[in-house]
């Protein structure tokens, strides 16, 4: 399977959105807001993994990608939504 | 709504009318089996619960115990098994935060943490894996994050736990005796709740645990999000309001929610509250019915007398804790609830916090009997097999090394922690009241330890709830403490179903019938149902957590480990008989189901376990270790792996009543302990042992590097190395780290 070109992806997995994400509350109140940024009203946080992968297409990359996450649990879809995207570089 | 049309009709004549749509809300969430313990509340009085040390029993939101000196040890024990299910780093962290909650409610602050764990079969289960590891992750992250150690556990893994998992958390606290907050209030406190906002996470938890467990998909709404840095708030928050003496009733938020809480302070001081809704800090828009029930984590109800609510608000501005003045105390005993200027419920707490009971049928299930007229006895192996069935035992990972969980657990913060996980049989803590805030100069050692063993109690579950408690109250022996109280977690299917209620009427009556005998007090517990998946109900669970008093008076002693040292002498105290029923030998090795589950002789355990203790004060023995899961030979295998030194063993010795050796080497019967002793001190202990009425019988010796079995004449030697192999199988099957 040599001269399979790689492709890029990236993995975004961040709690849904009615769930609550207290990490990303603590980061705002108590390094944000009191460090003057008033104007900031929310901050969530997220995970990224940047993955390479060998495959013949870009959305043959996703699949395995997405097969991947779901297989491994990488991420556990009652807690979190995880999106799948081709990064440019 | 999840009430029955009984209980709708019950509700209906209590009040005389309809009840609006929140009365109702509330009354279900109330009225969950969670909250409510309408089928076992009859049982649970078979329990005796009064001891010299007990000062508050079952019915708090943590039992007390009088240790002395003015220090006072509170205990509780709590499991998220759905919630860990569904969702297993959030489920156990938030289990955690749950139990801490409930040792502060009693103005005591939380100072340590046992877990007991439940998954299916990790080897070839890539979703008990799954749930395994994050279990563990939870517990070890949100435990590690508040400072409070987790010291002590143990993990069972059996196929019966397939797609689902036991996550059992229990806390202890330590209080001065004239800090304790019994619940009290007048009319015209303040009621106020503090946390974290509430919003629509948990929404139905109550009635979630409270019915079989479908799945994740559908289960969404269950997820709760665990905030251990707002849990750290409001334990150092709430301790200074003790030590202020600024609040008169601390209670926390758990299943069902305010309602709940509401319900369940104002029936208990026997008061009513005036609650404006409008004034709860919230996260996101939700209907009043929401607010209700919602199982926001991390936040607590606080009776605030109006004088001193300044004091209050300025510990909580501190904190930077947000919190909500929600209503008061009224005379009238009813819960009224306005929202937007109207009332929306008016209702008196006692129907909502006394759920009728329900009489439950219990009948013998099938599968027993079918056991008992199928219980046959595996193929003898070949003497030079026992080495591979040993080594394979010690691999199963019910029996290994539990070294891959604890290693992720702190066990040290606080700096009480005087014996450590993998030292001993249990943990020990060192206790004093410099810690608690007080001045007091004198040391307490407590010893805790929590057992279950779901094989015994599946097959049997009168005799197998019984040997997990004897099983725990010789484990806190093995470092030197005499049991003074327990508190008991109760895990099966749904009650609706009459041979499941079986078990757990059976499992009751023999935990009750051993404290009883042993004297020693229930001081709180748990019970949950509906542990099941769709392949069926769990084995039936029950778990014993004890708690241990090494010096009692001044002639304590605490055994710090495994010191055996070379030329030590190996005694075992008890007595070896065919009771292979449940065994790991016949389950795991064969995969056979024998009705002859090891029963405790009362008599007897108490025998054994005295002789053990006054070895101990005598300062006789140089280690102890209790003989359980995998028997005899599993024992004698884990003291050498502990003291780094092998054995050469004389099995003929061993005082057994069995036909077989496989029997006598791998029976689980209780009441037996395996000691150490320095050949010096050999006739004083045979001395000290003439007075207690129990067998004994010198063994064999320590040294070297391998074990060595013997048995009249033929022999098998199995090398320290593989010993430790196939001991650390855990590590290996969850790769290292977390």
């Amino acid at each position: 399977m040599d001269g399979m070109p790689v492709y890029r992806i990236n993995v975004l997995i961040e709690n849904k959105p009615y769930i609550s994400d207290p990490e990303g509350d603590t980061i705002r109140k108590d390094l944000v807001v009191k460090g003057g940024y008033h104007n900031v009203k929310s901050i969530r946080v997220a995970k990224m993994l940047k993955v390479e992968v060998e495959a013949n297409s870009a959305e043959d990359a996703k699949d395995t990608v997405r097969r991947m996450c779901e297989d491994l649990r990488l991420y556990n879809p009652v807690l979190s939504v995880c999106k799948i995207v081709e990064s440019g570089l | 709504m999840s009430l029955t049309e009984e209980e709708l009709r019950y509700l209906n004549d209590a009040l005389a009318r309809e009840p609006t749509s929140l009365e109702l809300s509330m009354v279900s969430a109330e009225w969950s089996e969670h909250c409510s313990y309408k089928s076992s509340r009859p049982y649970l009085k078979m329990f005796s619960t009064e001891g010299k040390h007990v000062l508050i029993g079952p019915g708090y939101d943590a039992g007390v115990l009088d240790i002395g000196d003015g220090m006072l040890l509170t205990v509780h024990i709590e499991s998220h098994n759905h919630p860990s299910a569904v969702e297993p780093y959030g489920g156990a962290a938030t289990g955690i935060g749950g139990v801490i909650r409930d040792i502060l409610s009693m103005g005591s602050r939380p100072i340590a943490l046992l877990d007991a764990l439940r998954f299916g079969d990790i080897r070839n289960d890539n979703h008990a894996r799954w749930l395994f590891r994050n279990v563990v992750r939870g517990i070890a992250d949100y435990g590690n994050c508040i400072g409070v150690p987790t010291i002590a556990g143990e993990v069972e893994f059996d196929d019966s736990f397939t797609n689902y998992c036991l996550v059992d958390v229990a806390c202890i606290g330590i209080a001065r005796k004239d800090r304790l907050v019994m619940l009290k209030g007048d009319v015209d406190d303040l009621v106020i709740i503090a946390g974290n906002r509430t919003g629509r996470d948990g929404i139905h938890g109550a009635s979630f645990a409270s019915r079989t467990f479908e799945g994740e998909e559908e289960d969404r709404s269950a997820v709760q999000i665990p905030d251990p840095f707002m849990g750290k708030l409001l334990i150092d928050a709430t301790m200074e309001c003790v030590e202020k003496g600024c609040v008169k009733a601390i209670k926390d938020l758990g299943g069902g929610g305010l309602a709940c809480c509401l319900s369940e302070t104002a029936d208990r001081l026997g008061k009513g509250m005036f609650i404006n809704l409008d004034a709860l800090h919230l996260r996101e828009e939700m209907s009043v019915e929401e607010m209700m029930i919602s199982e926001s984590q991390e936040r607590m109800l606080y009776i605030v007398e109006p004088s001193r609510f300044e004091e209050f608000k300025v510990i909580m501005d501190k904190y930077e804790i947000p919190f909500s003045v929600l209503g008061r105390l009224t005379d009238d005993a009813h819960l009224h609830i306005y929202y937007g200027g109207n009332e929306i419920a008016r209702i008196k707490a006692s129907i909502v916090a006394n759920a009728p009971v329900i009489k439950r049928k219990a009948v013998k299930p099938p599968y027993i009997e079918y056991i008992a007229s199928n219980s046959r006895k595996p193929e003898m192996p070949e003497y030079d097999d026992i080495a591979d069935i040993l080594l394979r035992l010690l691999s199963n990972p019910s029996i290994a090394s539990k070294e891959w969980v604890y290693r992720q657990y702190d066990h040290e913060v606080g700096l009480r922690t005087v014996v450590k996980p993998g030292y001993a049989d249990a943990a020990v803590l060192r206790l004093n009241l410099d810690y608690a805030g007080g001045e007091g100069s004198s040391y307490r050692y407590i010893a805790v330890k929590v057992d279950g063993n779901s094989k015994h109690c599946y097959i049997d579950p009168y005799n197998g709830s019984m040997g997990c408690f004897s099983e725990a109250c010789r484990n806190v022996a093995c470092v030197g403490a005499e049991p003074i109280a327990m508190v008991d977690h109760l895990q099966f299917g749904s009650p609706e179903d009459e041979h499941v209620f079986w078990t757990f009427v059976e499992s009751v009556r023999g935990l009750a019938d051993y404290g009883r005998y042993m004297k020693i007090p229930c001081v709180g517990g748990k019970v949950s149902f509906y542990n099941e998946t769709k392949n069926g109900a769990i084995k039936p669970s029950p778990l014993v957590c004890v708690v241990g008093l090494v010096n009692d008076g001044d002639d304590g002693k605490v055994m710090k480990g495994h010191a055996s040292r070379d030329g030590d002498i190996l005694m075992v105290i008890g007595l070896t008989k065919d009771e292979m029923g449940g065994s790991e030998y016949y389950e795991y090795i064969h995969s056979i189901l024998n009705a002859d589950v090891p029963k405790v002789d009362l008599a007897y355990d108490k025998s054994t376990r005295d002789a053990v203790l006054a070895l101990i004060r005598a300062g006789l023995v140089t280690s102890v270790h209790d003989c359980s899961k995998g028997g005899l030979a599993v024992a004698i295998a884990e003291m050498c792996i502990a003291s780094g030194r092998g054995a050469r063993v004389e099995l003929s010795n061993v005082p057994h009543t069995c036909t077989r050796l496989d029997d006598l080497l791998f029976s689980e019967s209780h009441s037996r302990f395996l000691l150490s002793i320095s050949r010096d001190d050999l006739d004083a202990v045979n001395r000290l042992l003439s007075d207690h009425p129990v067998d004994r019988a010198v063994i064999g010796e320590f040294n070297g590097n391998s074990l060595s079995l013997e048995y009249k004449g033929s022999g098998i030697n199995i090398s320290m190395d593989s010993m430790l192999d196939s001991y650390s199988s855990i590590a290996r099957l969850m790769g290292h780290g977390g």
